[in-house]
């Protein structure tokens, strides 16, 4: 009630909703019968309803309705128990903001459950996995590397899975431990003549264009190399001042060269549930940046 | 999942209800749960977008209450409708969403900005106009108001079906919305006269609702 004689829109909106006890709504009714502004008030409240009535709803938008199938599309492959090479859904994305999962409970989620090393084909049955050269290919730099290189380890994951795979419809699936043994090890658990990041020598020369590419197309088909060469201990070298400066463990180390000029790619993790890189690139005698680090994706 | 319009599930048993689906989707047919979402979408949509007011914040929400219906199929309990559960669904995706969100009154420079940024489509001025002054003055609500409103006003559902919706007691329904009209009023009045709102059809409601 405002004042002492007339009421506020909250009495008359419960009026209209007939929540007043009856001897409330009997008195706010004979006030009404004689007060125009507490009656313009129940009109207005009367339009309230009408304008929300009349406000136009729309159609799913064409964009939204798709989206919506291929999450579902994703979801039915999921279910199918195939993981879907072919297609891979981007679980981080789609789960990105599921009120039902927690970020911890969505890295469990996406990681495709109890894997048994096999083969998805076309159709998605999944025949015995021969291990052949093209697996040995496809893995990424640093599984291989980590494989090689980490003493007392055990690695022997690739990261397929994360990767997307590669250009034919047939494709290797191992996991289980993916997740974890794809991420280097940090610098101090490593035994120290043990490189913690994948080395290669593409000797590609490399755009700011191509930096935006994913990364793996770029290097991670190159032949590992290295066996501790006087080289390899200058890249270490610059290795080390570019993990110290972007406090990330290297991930993957190329040779190659920067627009024209030699140069050390490095690409360490920023964020690998959403496969988000830190790319320096530095020269290889100084280990000075020969331009901004940028973010890329593997 | 984006199967041809013209399924045979769709075309030659046009009868079968939307329980049936759900059941058949449980069972493992792949295009059951499909069929759920075209026939529901539209109205999750309107929900999602006049609960939350936001195109993408509303994408989302409707987005992540089919994936997880998708999942929960076999939870679905036969006492309520589909649409209901379905409601149910998106309706607490767009309370998460909001209650996530760091809740903080809406100033008013904010709204004129959200305001300018819809630019009317020239023949459509009125409508949109109405359209987006509502959404600006339901977003001052709080969302259990705004919840109630846009079930019951904007979607035209009984306070007994928004009830259910929302889990709460009619009464508490009715007292949300009597709370939500009395803010809405002295921010709405001015539409009150116009006469492009006079051809109000409270069977708009009814018909999204019956589908």
């Amino acid at each position: 009630m405002t004042g002492d004689t007339h009421y506020d829109l909250e009495i008359l909106a419960e009026l209209a909703e007939g929540l007043l006890d009856v001897d409330t709504a009997r008195r706010v009714r004979e006030h009404l019968a004689v007060c125009d502004p507490c009656g313009e008030l129940l009109a207005d409240l009367a339009a309230v309803r009408e304008v929300l009535a009349a406000t136009p709803t729309p159609a799913m938008p064409m964009g939204v309705a798709l989206r919506i199938d291929k999450a579902l599309a994703a979801e039915a492959e999921f279910r199918r128990g195939g993981v879907g090479l072919v297609e891979a859904p981007d679980w981080d994305e789609l789960m990105r903001d599921a009120p039902w999962e927690r970020p911890v409970e969505v890295a469990a989620e996406a990681a495709p459950e109890p894997v048994r090393l096999g083969v998805v084909s076309d159709d998605g049955t999944i025949v015995p996995a021969k291990p052949s050269r093209r697996r040995r290919w496809a893995m990424p730099a640093i599984a291989a590397a980590a494989a090689v290189a980490v003493v007392g380890t055990a690695v022997a994951s690739t990261g397929l899975l994360a990767s997307g795979g590669g250009s034919s419809g047939v494709d290797v699936m191992a996991g289980g431990v993916t997740e974890t043994s794809v991420v280097p090890s940090t610098p101090a658990k490593v035994p120290t003549m043990a490189r913690s990041y994948g080395l290669t020598d593409s000797g590609h020369n490399y755009s700011d264009q191509d930096l935006r590419q994913p990364l793996e197309g770029m290097f991670g088909f190159q032949r590992m190399v290295g066996g501790g060469s006087d080289d390899d201990g200058k890249v270490d070298k610059c290795v080390k001042r570019v993990s110290s400066r972007s406090k990330l463990p290297a991930y993957a180390v190329d040779q190659g060269q920067y627009n024209g000029q030699e140069a050390l790619v490095v690409a360490s993790w920023k964020d690998k549930a959403s496969q988000r890189l830190r790319i320096d690139i530095v020269d290889p005698f100084n280990c000075k940046n020969l331009r901004k680090p940028t973010l890329g994706r593997w | 999942m984006n199967s041809p319009p013209e399924t045979p599930s769709a075309a030659e048993r046009p009868a079968i209800t939307d329980a049936e689906l759900l059941t058949a989707h449980i069972n493992g047919d792949p295009h059951a749960f499909s069929e759920i979402v075209k026939r529901h979408r539209d109205r999750m949509w309107a929900v999602a977008l006049r609960t939350l007011g936001d195109p993408d914040e509303a994408a989302d929400a409707v987005q992540d209450a089919f994936v997880s219906a998708y999942r929960k199929a076999s939870t679905f309990r036969g006492e309520a409708a589909v649409t209901t559960w379905l409601h149910r669904i998106v309706v607490n995706a767009c309370l998460d969403r909001m209650r996530r969100k760091s809740v903080r009154p809406v100033a008013d420079d904010e709204l004129i900005e959200a305001a300018e940024r819809e630019t009317p489509l020239p023949d459509q001025t009125v409508e949109r106009e109405v359209s987006m002054e509502v959404s600006a003055a339901l977003k001052l609500l709080p969302t259990d108001q705004r919840a109630a409103l846009v079930l019951v006003d904007m979607m035209g559902y009984s306070v007994e079906d928004a009830a259910q919706v929302l889990q709460v007691p009619s009464g508490t329904v009715k007292s949300r919305c009597a709370r939500g009209r009395a803010k809405l009023a002295p921010i709405l009045s001015h539409l009150r006269n116009r006469s492009d709102l006079n051809r109000v059809s409270s069977a708009k409601g009814a018909e999204l609702r019956d589908g």
